[in-house]
């Protein structure tokens, strides 16, 4: 009797185990190739975006390549995005299956105002949780925030180890810098206005910076690859709160050009995915989804450039090798409603003004 | 603006003495429905976009949100902004100053070229239009490579002297740079009054011991005085419209202008702020109105000045002599190589390198990469072959749309003609980005245009409409070339004004046709903001793609991009030249 319920008791035990391990496991295998079925009879997936063509190529390659799915893929730009997203609701016209954006701010109130639907991909698993918004939100690549500069005119060992070195070193060299400094202009750029913003809810000395930027005379750019352009060519010395990632790639090919990372801060955004309400491919927009998350297709996004959020993506930079290629103070921007904290009109319009006035503009 | 190409005894009786000769066109047999459906039809394509962004402007929010309510707020925020009238400020200065540049060059050009012997005139005649077939987006990148704070020209320029003597970056060289491109502009309008100006008062004064410059001074300047205004006026338009220059040159320093002013209500309260950006764009129609008002009385005033010489003669030209031909080809040759040779030779050197300015030796830079990546990127590769098929193709079909709208606007004098000439205008004095955006909507929500929107025939339809006041005036002055004795004698032998139209005009008219065909294919190749919002997977276009590309940054594709459409150009106007285009009239 003992006995036989001592055995009964151990067959449960195991049997329990059993079910544990393959009860969450085998639906979500069934489901998987549910979901491949149906995306496939979809066919096309249509992708509204702001990563270049260029940048994702390998990923859309692979994907179709997998799954035999094509790719509408539109890079319409942070703005475009958004605007056709809404748009589109509202016109009863929905085409995009999934927006994949870096203007996380803007991607939050898609989510905020009912643009997304939830899934729950398998693969969210894999990804950090600061990169998971409630299943609705996914951050895809961590790409870190930094300083590009023009070799010729400044040497690696003059650059500031630390946020608040470079607020000493754009006061003490105001001459030598006048005009020539370059950063984002967060009025005309929804990037720059995340790059800037998102410092000015991590650190209290964010102004300092600003207004040392100001009495140097910085001049403002829209975009990474401006910056760039002028760095190199040496009109400007140094550009500030540019993509790093990209500049990882530049420095490879640019004379002149090198990239650096404080130290103690680097603060990284994410370009960001979600599945759009109402998609007239809602399973190949969840096998995209799933896809952009797993390690393939994360190795396939480090490899065209854009650091993968993923430990385990190889062929580019990922979390982990980014992080010590930045020196270890890699700090994420998170994926949560944190980032509609500058939505709001009126302090949104405050933090230009203080941001004009430390400009001196 | 049609008319100013008219044969100038026919305008000037037609306005004049229109009750005399030719009596009033009957009412019947005029085609007068037809001119009514195809310019309502017209009205209807250009004041739909038009009208959403008046509306727009009047809502508190996005027109399609349930949020949105009828209200000022708009109104209100922007004329209480700062920045507004800072960029109002800063546009009338930008537009004025280079008004300033652009119409004494314009007029001097179309006085030498048009009214002297100036040697290579068929060669002079196409150049000088060339800066006009570069989009301003292009024109600025290709300044900051040449003669920017390093731009190679700048770097040999301080090698020599020791500084740069100039700065682009600045709203004196972006007025410049305006200026100079906007020259073309100014002298198409002055060269076709000064064509049609007889020369016999010009005969008289050069045998009474006048020379040239006393000639042009106090002859033909006065006769062509109102033409000359009217351009100055179409050019203050340009002027306020402009995008590509203020972006590229101005944006870094913090000078705006009202577009670049449009451009950052985009991002500046997160979620973009169209009624913020109708209001705008309404303030650019109300600037607009009074212009066309204007351009209209000078030209009633530029028939009756033209009609003082009586019938045309041959135009006789005036002798430069040795010395003013070498003045003369030295100032254009100056010209064209600030305009052309500058910002085209950077645009080239930019898309061979990957980097350039101080310390780098262009040589070491060279290489095809920037090219080899367009190929890899199939959007890229479609963008290509789509603008190659809208300029090309729908080039063609809109030259058939502009003759259809042309013989609607032929020989009429009714309200139906005073529609068109303002209609025509309005779509030009919106920026590109706004009007784009308005078409987007337009495909989106007008139930029966839904399946236009992912092709090519909604850029189609924004490109005609958009490309509506340059391409209606080529026709119109083809048109204008049939004597009207043709169409009148083909009339009074019994033919109806269709018949007449098919059987007399149009046959006419088909060598010029071809000519205009290639001119409005380089329009749409030019053309960028438009796109923005209108292309998508698929109808990628190359001038958009740009727009596009420049919010990351990506230079080396730009440039490539930039110097494809520039060899496209080209193509498009040895075309031209082989078709015989007749640009000037």
């Amino acid at each position: 009797m003992m006995n036989s319920n001592i055995r009964y008791a151990r067959q449960l035990a195991s049997f329990t185990a059993l079910v544990a391990v393959t009860l969450p496991l085998s639906p979500v295998l069934a489901q998987d190739a549910a979901l491949i079925d149906a995306a496939k009879k979809e066919g096309t997936v249509s992708v509204y975006t702001s990563t270049d063509a260029e940048q994702s190529q390998k990923l859309q390659d692979a994907f179709t390549k997998k799954y035999g799915i094509a790719i509408a893929y539109n890079d319409v730009g942070t703005n475009g995005a958004y605007n056709q997203v809404i748009s589109e609701a509202a016109a009863g016209q929905v085409t995009a299956d999934v927006v994949w954006s870096s203007a996380m701010d803007l991607q939050m109130t898609l989510v905020k105002d009912g643009y997304a639907q939830e899934y729950a991909s398998p693969e969210a698993a894999n990804i950090p949780a600061w990169a998971n918004y409630k299943n609705i939100l996914f951050g895809t690549t961590v790409e870190p925030i930094g300083v590009i500069y023009n070799t010729k005119a400044l040497t690696e060992d003059r650059l500031p180890k630390t946020y608040a070195d470079m607020i000493t070193f754009l006061k003490n060299n105001k001459t030598e810098l006048q005009g020539k400094v370059a950063t984002f202009d967060p009025e005309k750029s929804g990037s720059g206005f995340l790059h800037h913003s998102n410092d000015a809810r991590q650190r209290k000395d964010f102004w300092d910076l600003a207004k040392a930027m100001g009495d140097d005379g910085a001049k403002i750019y829209s975009s990474s690859g401006g910056m760039k352009e002028t760095v190199v060519s040496g009109e400007n010395v140094i550009a500030i709160n540019i993509i790093g990632s990209y500049a990882l790639d530049w420095v490879k090919e640019s004379p002149n050009l090198g990239v650096h990372f404080a130290s103690d801060y680097t603060p990284a955004f994410s370009r960001l995915a979600l599945v759009a309400n109402n998609a007239p491919h809602p399973n190949a927009a969840k096998l995209f989804v799933d896809f952009l998350l797993s390690q393939e297709g994360q190795s396939a996004l480090a490899e065209g450039g854009l650091p993968a959020v993923r430990k385990d993506a190889t062929g580019g930079l990922n979390i982990d090798t980014l992080s010590k290629r930045v020196g270890g103070g890699l700090k994420p921007i998170a994926v949560d409603e944190g980032l509609l904290e500058y939505m709001e009109p009126t302090k949104r319009v405050q933090f230009l003004n203080d941001w004009k006035a430390a400009l001196g503009r | 603006m049609n008319v100013q190409t008219q044969n100038p005894a026919l305008a000037a009786v037609g306005v004049a003495h229109a009750h005399h000769y030719p009596a009033k066109m009957p009412v019947v047999g005029n085609a007068r429905l037809y001119r009514i459906v195809v310019i309502g039809l017209l009205a209807l394509a250009v004041l739909t976009p038009v009208g959403l962004i008046i509306y727009q402007s009047f809502l508190t929010g996005p027109f399609f949100s349930p949020r949105a309510a009828l209200g000022l707020d708009a109104y209100a925020y922007v004329f209480t902004d700062r920045n507004f009238y800072k960029a109002l400020g800063t546009t009338a200065v930008f537009a004025f100053g280079m008004v300033a540049i652009a119409v004494p060059l314009g007029g001097l050009l179309a006085f030498l070229i048009t009214r002297t012997d100036i040697r290579y005139k068929r060669l002079l005649e196409i150049l000088v239009l060339v800066p006009m077939f570069i989009s301003s987006i292009v024109l600025a990148f290709g300044y900051t490579v040449s003669v920017g704070p390093t731009g190679f020209l700048s770097l040999a320029m301080r090698d020599l002297i020791g500084i740069v003597p100039w700065n682009i970056y600045s709203l004196t060289g972006m007025i410049v740079i305006a200026g100079l491109s906007h020259v073309p502009h100014v002298h198409l309008y002055v060269s076709s009054a000064m064509r049609s100006l007889p020369s016999d008062l010009e005969e008289a004064a050069r045998t009474s011991g006048a020379n040239i410059w006393q000639v042009s001074r106090d002859v033909t300047l006065p006769m062509v005085l109102p033409s000359i205004v009217f351009a100055a006026s179409l050019n203050v338009l340009l002027g306020f419209e402009t995008f590509g220059i203020p972006l590229v040159l101005g944006d870094p320093n913090g000078i705006m202008v009202l577009t670049t002013y449009i451009y950052k209500l985009t991002t500046l309260f997160g979620t973009p702020t169209y009624q913020l950006m109708a209001v705008v764009a309404v303030v650019l129609l109300l600037i607009t109105l009074p212009l066309v008002w204007m351009q209209r009385r000078l030209l009633r005033n530029a028939r009756r000045y033209a009609a003082l010489g009586g019938k045309g003669s041959r135009v006789a030209t005036l002798k430069l002599g040795r010395n003013g031909q070498l003045v003369a080809l030295g100032v254009i040759g100056l010209w064209l190589f600030v305009s052309v040779v500058l910002p085209i030779g950077g645009i080239t050197v930019r898309a061979f390198v990957d980097a350039w300015g101080e310390g780098v030796n262009l040589l070491d830079q060279l290489t095809l990469a920037n090219f080899a990546r367009l190929t890899e990127v199939p959007s890229l590769v479609r963008g290509m072959i789509n603008t190659v098929i809208l300029s090309v193709v729908g080039g063609a079909v809109a030259v058939g749309i502009y003759l259809l709208v042309g013989l609607a606007g032929h020989r009429n004098h009714g309200l139906s003609n005073t529609v068109l000439d303002y209609i025509v205008l309005l779509p030009r004095a919106l920026p590109g980005l706004v009007i784009g955006l308005a078409f987007f909507w337009v495909f989106l929500f007008v139930p029966f245009l839904t399946p236009l929107r992912p092709t090519l025939f909604s850029l189609f339809i924004a490109y005609v409409v958009v490309g509506l006041s340059y391409g209606l005036r080529l026709l119109q002055g083809t048109l204008i070339q049939v004597a009207p004795e043709l169409e009148e004698s083909a009339r009074t032998t019994g033919a109806t004004i269709g018949r007449t139209w098919r059987d007399i005009v149009i046959p006419i008219v088909r060598p010029g046709l071809a000519g205009a065909w290639a001119l409005i294919m380089i329009i749409f190749l030019r053309e960028y903001a438009t796109g923005v919002y209108l292309m998508g997977a698929g109808t990628e276009v190359i001038g958009s793609l740009m727009v596009s590309l420049l919010t990351t940054g990506a230079m080396n594709t730009i440039a490539a991009l930039a110097l494809i459409s520039i060899v496209l150009t080209g193509a498009g106007l040895a075309l031209a030249l082989r078709l015989g285009a007749r640009i000037h009239d």
